[in-house]
């Protein structure tokens, strides 16, 4: 279908445990959302998501990427990381539950919300799990 | 006519410092000279307040003795209590107001006590929606239309005391005096040409009940005088609760808040607004917004230093005699609160942006982009547009030419 071709991907690369730069890149998606002029909910709802994303390949993960794609009627985020995969995917989609370590939580992050906010703010939501990396697929309609 | 912010063309000099400083990216120099995009001003004033030329003024208000009325009500913003030297007594300021031409003074804290009282109320309702943003500053409100709409159902949307008090002030009037309402003129007493601005074009549909603004730098010579005359009556003292509303974090001081951010200053303020629009401070009851720095003492009419205002505020509020108060009104609280009087509607801007296709608007995008790639991404405002990303936007909408970027001629020149 002509509709659902993909017009654009911006790719990221996430740097494990890189608390400077983190954000960026999801800050980066919401400003080129913002100049491309798609409405603001949907902005607000990626932002959440990206960021949230972006934050769990910085403390969770041995490094990633993430992506953005534009599609006419749908803004999709895929988010892959490196390993070292998610156990117990049920726990870790539980409000509050989380692995981040102290070191990670005194900086205020790791507070177990981050695929749970995912998922609440998606429209579709998939992940998949191994020991070689997670992948999660997000799908918000514009 | 409905735009707060007079400029000289004749002083300008095209300096660019409005132009960098501008939070909406809104004022483009051409031909050396400052524009103003009227759709994009949110009247926060830093361009006054930045101008070596002094090219920005406060829009010229005829004065109010010239206006007829049968009663002149004046509202004074709470700042005005900022203004004078410590130890000045305070009864006194009302009182002064009233000689300045005035037949009525409703004190514009009295009404800031009752918003306090409907934060504290809005907040409690809406237990499960956090945070909720102070919708007193227009600015601020200005800036959640234009740069960040989705951030508009945060709004507590309540109305600014300034007209909460007019129409308090109206009703006593009508009381006091025996007239009708068409008799009655309420003049608002502005810190801040935003707030002069949102009683000519409000931030909702509703129309103001302010029928004239007087900026409070064109009062405060005789305003001065009067105070430190010796041996004047006292008439009533402000609010103390409400007076706190003229600096940063007193409306959250006011209404008793505990987990609540007071951020003042714009770009401090954009900084916050980006968190909450990644989700974050879903935990926190209130963000209190001031556009300018120190909170409504630093708006540009003001005449005393921010920080200084905010220490005499102090001053008034520990060394005031709790007995000599009076706000009749307070105990009307509950009436109003259930009959809406507090609700203020804030109506979302409907941009005339032509609607093109994401696919559209992404080419756009990426060209825009490439221009940017071109240019030397120094954000100097040579050209005449804030940033490169802004320069490149107007040479791609043909209001610009990349040869307008001064690194690029120069280089140009070099090659020759």
């Amino acid at each position: 279908m002509v509709m659902d071709s993909l017009i654009k991907r911006y790719s990221y690369t996430i740097t494990r445990n890189d608390f400077v730069t983190a954000g960026k890149s999801s800050s980066d998606i919401k400003g080129n959302l913002k100049a491309i002029g798609i409405d603001a909910k949907t902005i607000r709802k990626i932002a959440i998501i990206s960021y949230e994303a972006e934050m769990n390949i910085v403390i969770h993960s041995m490094g990633g990427k993430l992506h953005c794609d534009i599609y006419e009627e749908k803004i999709v985020i895929v988010c892959e990381d490196e390993g070292p995969g998610i156990p117990d995917i049920d726990k870790a989609m539980t409000e509050g539950f989380s692995t981040a370590p102290e070191n990670v939580r005194e900086l205020g992050f790791g507070a177990g919300m981050g695929l749970p906010n995912i998922k609440r703010y998606s429209d579709e939501f998939k992940i998949s799990s191994s020991d070689n990396g997670t992948i999660i697929v997000v799908t918000v309609l514009i | 006519m409905n735009f707060s912010i007079m400029f000289d063309k004749e002083k300008c000099k095209g300096c660019t410092n409005c132009m960098k400083r501008c939070p909406t990216q809104a004022i483009r120099i051409k031909e050396g000279k400052a524009y103003i995009d009227s759709k994009r001003c949110i009247h926060c004033g830093e361009c006054v307040k930045i101008c070596p030329h002094e090219a920005y003024s406060a829009q010229s208000v005829e004065s109010h003795k010239e206006k007829n009325y049968k009663c002149k009500i004046a509202i004074p913003s709470t700042t005005i209590y900022g203004q004078f030297p410590k130890g000045t007594e305070i009864c006194k300021v009302q009182n002064a107001i009233l000689k300045l031409g005035f037949d009525y003074v409703y004190d514009e804290s009295w009404a800031s006590e009752l918003v306090s009282k409907a934060i504290k109320r809005r907040i409690e309702e809406k237990q499960g929606f956090k945070p909720l943003i102070s919708t007193n500053c227009p600015s601020t409100v200005r800036l959640i239309k234009i740069r960040y709409p989705s951030l508009m159902e945060h709004l507590i949307s309540l109305e600014a005391p300034m007209e909460i008090a007019s129409k308090l002030a109206r009703v006593r009037a009508k009381e006091i005096f025996n007239l009708e309402d068409k008799d009655i003129g309420v003049f608002y007493i502005s810190p801040c040409p935003a707030k002069l601005l949102s009683v000519t074009d409000p931030i909702g549909p509703k129309k103001s009940c302010i029928d004239w603004v007087v900026p409070l730098n064109t009062i405060y010579g005789d305003l001065y005088r009067e105070v430190k005359r010796e041996n004047d009556t006292c008439y009533s003292n402000p609010s103390l609760k409400g007076i706190r509303w003229a600096v940063s974090g007193g409306q959250s001081k006011s209404a008793d808040l505990i987990n609540y951010i007071a951020v003042n200053g714009m770009e401090n303020i954009i900084n916050i607004f980006d968190e909450i629009e990644n989700g974050k401070l879903s935990d926190v009851d209130f963000v209190e917004t001031l556009a300018c720095v120190g909170g409504c003492v630093g708006g540009t009419f003001n005449i005393e230093n921010p920080f200084i205002a905010s220490n005499s505020i102090n001053d008034i509020i520990y060394n005031t005699n709790e007995d000599a108060l009076s706000n009749e009104d307070l105990d009307k609280f509950e009436e109003l609160y259930e009959n809406g009087v507090f609700d203020l509607t804030v109506t979302e801007d409907k941009e005339n942006k032509d609607k093109i296709s994401i696919k559209e608007a992404v080419r756009r995008f990426e060209k825009i982009k490439e221009i940017v790639a071109l240019l030397p991404g120094l954000d100097c405002g040579s050209c005449g547009a804030p940033t490169c990303f802004a320069h490149a936007e107007d040479i791609y909408e043909n209001q610009s030419k990349l040869y307008d970027c001064v690194v690029l001629r120069a280089k140009s020149k070099d090659n020759l």
